[in-house]
């Protein structure tokens, strides 16, 4: 059978508000042409992120109703751990409120001035807060990363000659982690090869780095390797997870993401001198090490969904309804990042629009297009999220000039994947129409959430 | 004559329960043992009754379920933080809303947009976290609450009042400019869940508006407090707690709020403010620390449950009810003699350990001993408030605050009269045996707030 079907049906649903045309040039207009602006009440198909906006399973449900609310000790906490454990083999847990906060801790506590984290590439709010605690991120994503549109297996892959190169230049001692993040997401969720993580994780050893995975989105990851890589092919999920985890020190993880939650994260490591100083530094910020700013029933639903997404149904219709938009859109002569990611499709705006200079963010220009016509939400991932500015205030563009669309796992239907594709070829076939757009507000730090921005007529 | 006491049923009736496991005495004694007599690190399984804290441990109602129902997970623009806006706006009348996962993360992101090193933070007495975020932010916290306050005995009504003068003082010692604001505590916790007046607000809105220094409300448990001004504050009998919160709001500049408390929820909280700039700088910084502004790392169907919440808190039957079990729990231990703070707070019952166990100095931790002794009793688990919780100054001695307190938080909406009965008969248990209770020594200490993990041994 070619079909490859869903394996749930759904229990409980949440209506779509329409709007027509006028109104959403409108209520563009009125966001300053920036989708984090957007009231979500006004958006047909939501595909801002794949982060939090899960549907639950009714086991999930079943969990938040039994979350243990103590302050101290919470049963849910126990669960929670030992799911977590199952997985990364870790012997340290650590909850927090979300991913970010994992991150926060452990760069406050490894970063500061002088200090450099090297990554595959490391994603938006990861970057800010390395920076925020003084210290650089540096990207060092393969080649075939690095060209959208030609197809390779693992272009999530870190470069590792650049690597040891970089340690060579930088000296081990300045850089206190090196970052693997699986699927790379800034870099299109492309998979990183086991033989990669390998490697990687070996160079760091040699030289006394620790090895750390971002983790948000490991069982993706996970059945790519079992797809692609040799060796792989009769393993399970768990299998190939438990060894991904088994080459690195540590781990990171927004919950939002491969455990179906809504809210929640974690930090896991094996150093206990390590885990001490997170524990101390989590209870001012996040909560008690035993809810991390939690409450008891996420707790719970991290812990079940944890488990579910280890199901090989479940892992084949996710990376085959992302392929299945991307497939249609090839057919139709858009230009999307190749092959098809683990949890997105990635629109290549420097290719559609290719009048539009990358200081006008010709990314977030076809943002705009896109709610207009058909009430899609998607996110500039290019200059106006990774952009700088040199010393004479002229744009440092970004590598890529993407339009990242964000399925969100288990919510939407063949048919709304069908409506998506048509509103995309649609405005395909008008691009000539759309105007490159110009900031008129924004923050130093973390823009692309509140800056407001105007179309060049 | 002397008036009947006036009953508090519950205003609610029972929807869903949880159920609770009972122990034995030796299972207790090997829990405590493993969890280094310290409360919070005992597993909640191994707890019969939880008084740790009335925070994040409230049961919901029916609305606010059927609200998590209603979440809408949005990463930007979600409904439910609109509808929260509206009704932070609407009920407690502040102006600007950042939600954050808890009231932390909002102390954590104000004390760094207003604190410069060297500033001085006059506050109604500290609070562990309140405090610690003040002085990592490089500022120095003053306490100018009354005398009265350090004194469990004294009976004064308003015992969470500003002293004046010593804020006065502090003002032509270091001059207004030092003094980003005054960090005022409604409800104050570590004086035992004791109430401000509204004419003592007062007053501290007029020095500090002659002065230009803004007023934070720490706002946590705003509802309690509204009901005692509603009890003993003349011209406020007839004035409903929703009046008097917006009043007592009206008088502060911006608040931070754990909605874990007042507002009947599990997790959430936000930070208030009143001054665009301010709330500007805010909404840049919560992106980093907490999550998108719409969001601030909750969940949507949070922030629905605390819009819900918010509503409920302000009613006066729930309220009454709240209080009235608190203290009817307060009446029975002083029934059985034992020493507490008077008068009884809105949100607990606090022993007072010094009397208790007067045999024990303070070094050798009698509340940490205390609350130790009464979970071994009966299962019930409680909170040390006193030298431990204090923690070290700069210096590196010891903070020796002058309560020495256990506190008996009672959750609400949780717990019935029967368990009210259970507690009171633990503690006159302990109390009947107290001169054979040693005191304790730290074998473990972790560098920020203590209280959370430290390590206990029991002396011979």
């Amino acid at each position: 059978m070619k079909t490859i079907i869903e394996p749930f049906r759904i229990k409980s649903v949440e209506p779509i508000y329409f709007t027509t045309k006028e109104e959403r040039k409108a209520i563009l207009e009125k966001a300053f042409y920036n989708p984090f602006r957007i009231h979500a009440k006004d958006v047909l198909i939501d595909l801002l992120t794949d982060s939090g906006t899960s549907a639950m399973s009714s086991n999930q449900w079943a969990g938040i109703m039994q979350g243990d609310e103590s302050y101290a000790g919470s049963s849910s906490f126990f669960r929670f751990e030992e799911s977590v454990k199952k997985i990364t083999g870790m012997p340290l847990v650590i909850p927090t409120h979300q991913g970010r906060a994992a991150e926060k801790i452990i760069f406050t506590i490894l970063g500061g001035k002088g200090k450099y984290f090297i990554s595959n590439t490391l994603f938006d709010t990861t970057r800010a807060n390395i920076e925020f605690s003084g210290a650089e991120g540096i990207d060092l994503v393969c080649e075939e990363g690095k060209h959208p549109t030609i197809p390779a297996l693992f272009k999530g892959n870190m470069d590792v000659e650049a690597l040891k190169k970089t340690i060579l230049k930088l000296g081990a001692t300045n850089i206190p982690m090196v970052i693997m993040t699986i699927t790379n997401n800034s870099g299109g969720g492309q998979p990183v090869s086991m033989r990669n993580i390998k490697e990687a994780s070996q160079v760091c050893k040699e030289n006394k780095i620790p090895f750390f995975i971002d983790a948000c989105r490991f069982a993706e990851n996970s059945y790519f390797i079992k797809l692609r890589e040799n060796g792989y092919a009769n393993k399970s999920v768990l299998e190939i997870a438990n060894e991904t985890f088994s080459y690195a020190d540590g781990c990171t993880m927004s919950a939002k993401k491969d455990a179906f939650a809504n809210i929640g994260g974690f930090l896991a490591m094996r150093d206990l001198d390590l885990a001490i100083r997170c524990r101390n530094l989590l209870i001012i910020t996040e909560g008690f090490t035993t809810y991390g700013g939690l409450a008891g029933r996420d707790l719970e639903a991290i812990a079940v969904g944890l488990q579910e997404i280890l199901d090989e149904h479940y892992l084949q219709y996710r990376i085959r309804s992302i392929e299945y938009l991307t497939n249609k859109l090839i057919a139709a002569g858009v230009p999307v990042m190749q092959p098809a990611g683990g949890h997105a499709v990635y629109l290549d705006a420097k290719e559609f629009l290719p009048d539009i200079p990358v200081d006008q963010y010709p990314g977030q220009a076809l943002v705009g297009a896109l709610y207009e016509h058909g009430g899609i939400r998607g996110v500039e991932i290019g200059s106006l999220m990774f952009g700088k500015y040199d010393t004479d205030g002229k744009l440092i563009p970004a590598q890529l000039e993407l339009v990242r669309l964000a399925i969100p796992r288990r919510v939407y239907t063949q048919s709304h994947i069908d409506y998506v594709s048509e509103v995309i070829i649609e405005v395909f076939n008008k691009r000539n129409e759309i105007k490159g757009l110009t900031i008129i507000e924004e923050t130093p730090m973390l823009r692309h959430f509140t800056a407001k921005l105007k179309p060049i007529i | 004559m002397k008036t009947l006491k006036q009953s508090w049923a519950e205003p609610y009736k029972i929807k869903m329960v949880e159920l609770l496991k009972m122990t034995t005495q030796s299972h207790r004694r090997k829990a405590m043992s493993e969890a280094g007599f310290n409360t919070f690190l005992l597993k909640s399984e191994d707890v019969y009754i939880d008084l740790l804290t009335d925070s994040g441990t409230s049961a919901m109602s029916d609305h606010q379920w059927a609200g998590m129902m209603m979440g809408d997970e949005a990463y930007a623009g979600s409904r439910n933080f609109y509808h929260l806006e509206e009704v932070v706006k609407n009920i407690y009348g502040y102006k600007y809303l950042v939600p954050t996962h808890q009231g932390r993360g909002a102390e954590n992101i104000l004390s760094k947009i207003l604190i410069k090193k060297g500033d001085i933070i006059p506050g109604n007495m500290y609070f562990t976290t309140t405090r610690l975020h003040q002085e990592l932010a490089g500022g120095k916290f003053e306490d100018i609450i009354i005398d009265e306050a350090h004194d469990p005995e004294n009976e004064f009504p308003f015992k969470g009042n500003v002293d004046l003068e010593k804020l006065e003082k502090l003002i032509k010692k270091y001059g207004a400019k030092r003094i980003p604001y005054v960090s005022m505590a409604t409800s104050v916790n570590m004086a035992g869940g004791q109430p401000i007046s509204l004419k003592n607000l007062k007053d501290l809105r007029a020095l500090t508006k002659k002065h230009g220094i803004r007023v934070i409300h720490d706002m946590t448990r705003v509802a309690e407090n509204a009901h005692f001004i509603q009890q003993r504050e003349k011209g406020y009998e007839h004035k409903s707690i929703r009046e008097i919160v917006k009043e007592i709001n009206s008088y502060t500049d911006g608040a931070t709020m754990s909605a874990k408390k007042d507002a009947l929820v599990n997790i959430g909280g936000f930070l208030a403010l009143n001054d665009w700039d301010v709330f500007e700088e805010a909404r840049n910084m919560v992106v980093v620390y907490e999550g998108l502004h719409t969001y601030g790392g909750l969940a949507g169907r949070d922030m629905e449950a605390m819009a819900i919440g918010i509503l409920e808190s302000v009613n006066d039957n729930h309220i009454h009810a709240r209080v009235g079990q608190v203290i009817y729990l307060g009446e029975k231990m002083i029934e059985y003699g034992v020493p507490i703070v008077k008068p009884i707070g809105g949100h607990g019952i606090f022993l007072d350990a010094k009397k208790f166990l007067p045999h024990i100095p303070q070094d050798q931790f009698p509340a940490q001993t205390l609350a130790a002794e009464v979970y071994l009793d009966s299962g019930v688990r409680t909170m040390e408030r006193g030298v431990v919780s204090a923690g070290r100054k700069a210096n590196g001695e010891n903070y020796y605050p002058k309560l020495e307190l256990v506190r008996f938080t009672i959750p609400r909406r949780v717990y019935t009269q029967a368990h009210m009965d259970v507690i009171a008969e633990s503690v006159a248990n302990v109390y009947g045996r107290r001169n054979k209770i040693k005191g304790m020594k730290m074998v473990y200490e972790p560098k920020y707030l203590r209280f959370f993990q430290a390590r206990f041994e029991k002396l011979k």
